[in-house]
């Protein structure tokens, strides 16, 4: 089963790009539903708080030097006092199909504010994604690892292309901005992603019917558990939340080494983790 | 001579060691103005650290007077709650309230931009940032400073964008128990401006750096901004610094032998980008041994003891002087004083007894060897004319219608072979088996009468003796003195020839000798002339010698 992401492609994306963009991250949809078939598959995640954004824990250590004092408001509750991630950017439900699904219509990436939107994505191998700066300074983006993306510049509002190579997980930087890290899988059976809102809720545009598993991304790793649905005509309601917590990353992490133990065919491509 | 030779060796020997200390003086000094500047860098890159985050917590303060103002936790709590877009009212809410409370701030305590950013990273309001102006999906949120902040952490960070901030944030709360409603965040941008305040206030010249390049910089008085501008060239060698990678602040360096400057990372993400700042002292050393006089104030000079200095001068000038005259200029004069005193006949001998040193020993030599040449019947007179070129043969007395002299053109041919050299008068041979020509008054006839037999006195009393006159000054009477010995001699040599003397008076020569001497002396303005006698071709003969002294 194919998911299909919106058939006006990039050029419609780019038109939206500063209208649309944050209302449809807001509804929780990276693709738009185009078919009256769509069922769309809602849940929440929990737990979330728990996670650690590794871009800001990385920051808050003293030996990287990044600030000369750093010392918290005792008004604001210890709770909130973590370095948990803005999730409407950062975590990512995937829907995984059983096959392979064809290559997906150009995705655009917002690049401004010390970090990407989205942080976390998952696309089939050959994805063309598009890189704009909304910022008023340039960017120098580059590839970990990969020699298809290396150091350039970005200027304000200027734009520049990517296509995953094949799958694996691929690392995006930005040579001016060291808080700036996103992560691409590159997932060959990915029908949909969707992201959730502040409060953890998503809802997934699943074009057609069939089986498929639910997994969460976090920091281009899974995060949760597998969560295996049929979809058909009418929507779904997942009653239990996903529960998604550094446990669960390492759980998942240690599942998916073993897949890929079990599994030697799998060969990464060049920047792939 | 040996105070004198002693006094050169020790000026020597002086100066040499003041040359040496000169040099070991300047290697001191610039040895040691190198460590103070190490040491005032050190302090300088301290104080400017210090600054740096002083400033940062003394503005994060007033942060504070942002996130007590109602209006704008209100506006933050709405635009966090409305996740899909920011509210227009919120936006315009929040920057009346940002502008309402930035105007409150004393104006060096003012920011240079301040955001209210919600809970979802978006800047809902801005202030100073011209630059983000119509973009209304800029956002702050991936920041570490601003993430911080919004999870309830007030803190500073250093971010290059277009250019290098300063930032502070801290949380904005609208209710207790939950999230804060967003953040406010100040920053300073690092410029020239904040660079030269920096500097005034620590006293350091202070260079901003990044991306390569200088951003800013700030010197105080006396210190030429330019210099700075070599840090760029010595940037790429930064990262080989190994306690500058590690540690964030390198080692002092010199930049080409002018200026000494020391590294140091900026806290913050600025740290990973090779942000960061240069103080610069220039070093106080001199470049030669003469170099402390262009490296000296005024204040210096004033207190350099020039009195001493010129004392010792003067002292070892006098000393040196002294030497001089009483081992050089004394002697000599005594000696000149001596040899004319025996020029002129005061005298017969040089005493030796009244000189001193090497002197002593040059008269005792002369007297010797003035007594050689006595022993000898007297030495040649040198250049006197010659009488038988003037005169031609003299077969019983001179003629003396011509007189040779030098100078004149008619008389310079010389005397042919077998011509004897002059004899001088006081030189006049003292055969005593010759005649002796007539007796001269005064202790030289005296003088040679006693060196005679009684039977050769006797011939010579024979001779016509020149009479003495008397009313004549003492010059005349030198001069007539010297014409009886010139007689006499030529008497002498005339019997030594074998020449008769027979009717050959003093009267006809002294006759002779006046008339060419008036000549020779109108037509040379010679001061006097002198005669002497000579052998040529065997016969007697005179010259006559103008002399011009």
């Amino acid at each position: 089963m194919n998911a299909r992401y919106n058939p006006s492609g990039f050029s419609r994306l780019v038109g939206l790009r500063r209208r649309s963009w944050p209302l449809l991250l807001a509804a929780g949809f990276v693709a738009l539903p185009g078919s009256a078939d769509a069922a769309r598959v809602k849940g929440r995640f929990e737990g979330f708080r728990a996670l650690q954004n590794p871009v800001w824990a990385e920051a808050k250590d003293p030996k990287n030097h990044g600030y000369s004092f750093r010392e918290p408001v005792p008004t604001v509750r210890a709770e909130f006092r973590r370095p948990f991630p803005h999730i409407p950017k950062e975590l990512c439900m995937a829907a995984i199909a059983t096959g392979p699904q064809k290559a997906q219509p150009p995705v655009l990436i917002r690049v401004g504010g010390g970090r990407t939107t989205p942080v976390t994505i998952v696309v089939t191998p050959g994805t063309r994604l598009t890189f704009q700066n909304t910022d008023p300074f340039k960017h120098k983006l580059f590839g970990v690892g990969i020699k298809t993306f290396a150091p350039g510049d970005t200027g304000p509002g200027a734009t520049r292309d990517w296509s995953v190579p094949g799958a694996g997980v691929f690392e995006i930087r930005d040579e001016a901005a060291p808080s700036l890290r996103m992560w691409i899988v590159s997932e060959p059976n990915v029908a949909q992603v969707a992201y959730p809102s502040m409060k953890g809720e998503f809802s997934l545009n699943v074009q057609e019917p069939g089986d498929y598993v639910l997994q969460a991304y976090f920091a281009g790793k899974k995060v949760g558990p597998a969560t295996p649905v049929t979809v058909a005509a009418a929507d779904i309601e997942l009653m239990v939340p996903v529960k998604v917590n550094d446990a669960s990353l390492t759980a998942a992490a240690a599942a998916d080494d073993k897949a890929k133990a079990a599994d030697p065919a799998t060969e990464p491509k060049e920047g792939a983790k | 001579m040996v105070l004198s030779r002693f006094w050169y060796v020790l000026l020597g020997l002086f100066l040499g060691l003041s040359v040496f200390l000169l040099s070991i003086a300047t290697s001191m000094y610039n040895r040691a103005g190198a460590r103070a500047m190490g040491e005032a860098l050190s302090s300088d890159s301290q104080v400017v650290a210090w600054y740096l985050r002083d400033d940062a917590r003394q503005r994060s303060g007033r942060l504070i007077q942002f996130g007590v103002d109602p209006d704008i936790a209100k506006y933050l709590q709405k635009s966090s709650d409305s996740e899909a877009k920011v509210p227009e009212d919120a936006r315009e809410k929040l920057l009346s309230a940002l502008k309402k409370v930035s105007a409150s701030i004393p104006k060096d305590e003012q920011f240079d931009a301040v955001f209210a950013v919600d809970q979802a990273g978006r800047v809902v309001a801005h202030l100073g940032y011209e630059q983000a102006s119509g973009l209304s999906d800029f956002e702050l949120g991936g920041y570490p400073v601003v993430a911080d902040a919004l999870r309830g952490y007030v803190r500073d960070d250093t971010l290059i964008l277009d250019r290098i901030y300063r930032v502070v944030a801290r949380p904005v709360e609208y209710e207790m128990s939950s999230l804060p409603a967003g953040a406010i965040i100040g920053a300073r941008i690092v410029d020239d401006r904040f660079a030269r305040e920096l500097s005034s206030r620590t006293g350091a010249a202070i260079a901003f750096y990044a991306n390569g390049e200088r951003a800013s910089s700030g010197a105080p008085e006396g210190f030429a901004v330019g210099n700075l501008d070599q840090i760029v060239g010595d940037m790429s060698s930064l990262e080989q610094d190994p306690e500058y990678k590690d540690k964030g602040r390198s080692k002092v360096r010199t930049i080409g032998g002018m200026l000494g400057v020391q590294y140091s990372r900026l806290p913050g993400e600025a740290w990973q980008l090779g942000g960061g700042f240069a103080v610069a002292r220039m070093p106080v050393a001199v470049d030669g041994l003469f170099g402390f006089f262009k490296t000296a104030d005024d204040k210096d000079k004033q207190q350099a003891k020039l009195p001493l200095a010129i004392l010792v001068a003067i002292a070892a000038a006098a000393i040196g002087i002294l030497f001089s005259v009483f081992e050089h200029t004394r002697p000599i004069a005594i000696f000149k004083n001596e040899a004319q005193r025996l020029a002129k006949g005061q005298t017969d001998q040089l005493q030796p007894s009244r000189f001193r040193g090497v002197f002593r020993k040059i008269a005792s030599d002369l007297n010797d060897g003035m007594d050689q040449v006595m022993a000898k019947g007297g030495g040649p007179r040198r250049g006197p004319a010659d009488m038988k070129q003037v005169l031609g043969d003299i077969p019983d007395q001179p003629q003396m219608s011509a007189f040779s002299f030098p100078g004149d053109p008619s008389s310079m041919s010389s005397p042919s072979s077998g011509q004897m050299p002059p004899r001088s008068a006081p030189n006049a041979p003292a055969n005593p088996k010759l005649p002796r020509p007539p007796g001269r008054p005064g202790s030289p006839t005296a003088m040679l009468d006693s060196t005679l037999s009684s039977e050769e006195s006797s011939a010579a009393r024979r001779l016509p003796t020149p009479p003495m006159r008397g009313g004549i000054d003492h010059g005349a009477a030198a001069e007539l003195a010297e014409w009886h010995a010139v007689f006499q001699d030529f008497v002498g040599l005339k019997q030594q020839c074998g020449e008769s003397t027979d009717g050959f008076s003093y009267e006809k020569f002294e006759q002779t000798l006046k008339k060419k001497n008036e000549e020779l002396l109108t037509r040379h303005g010679a001061k006097r002339v002198k005669f002497s006698v000579y052998v040529k071709e065997g016969k007697a003969a005179l010259k006559a010698s103008p002399i011009m002294e």
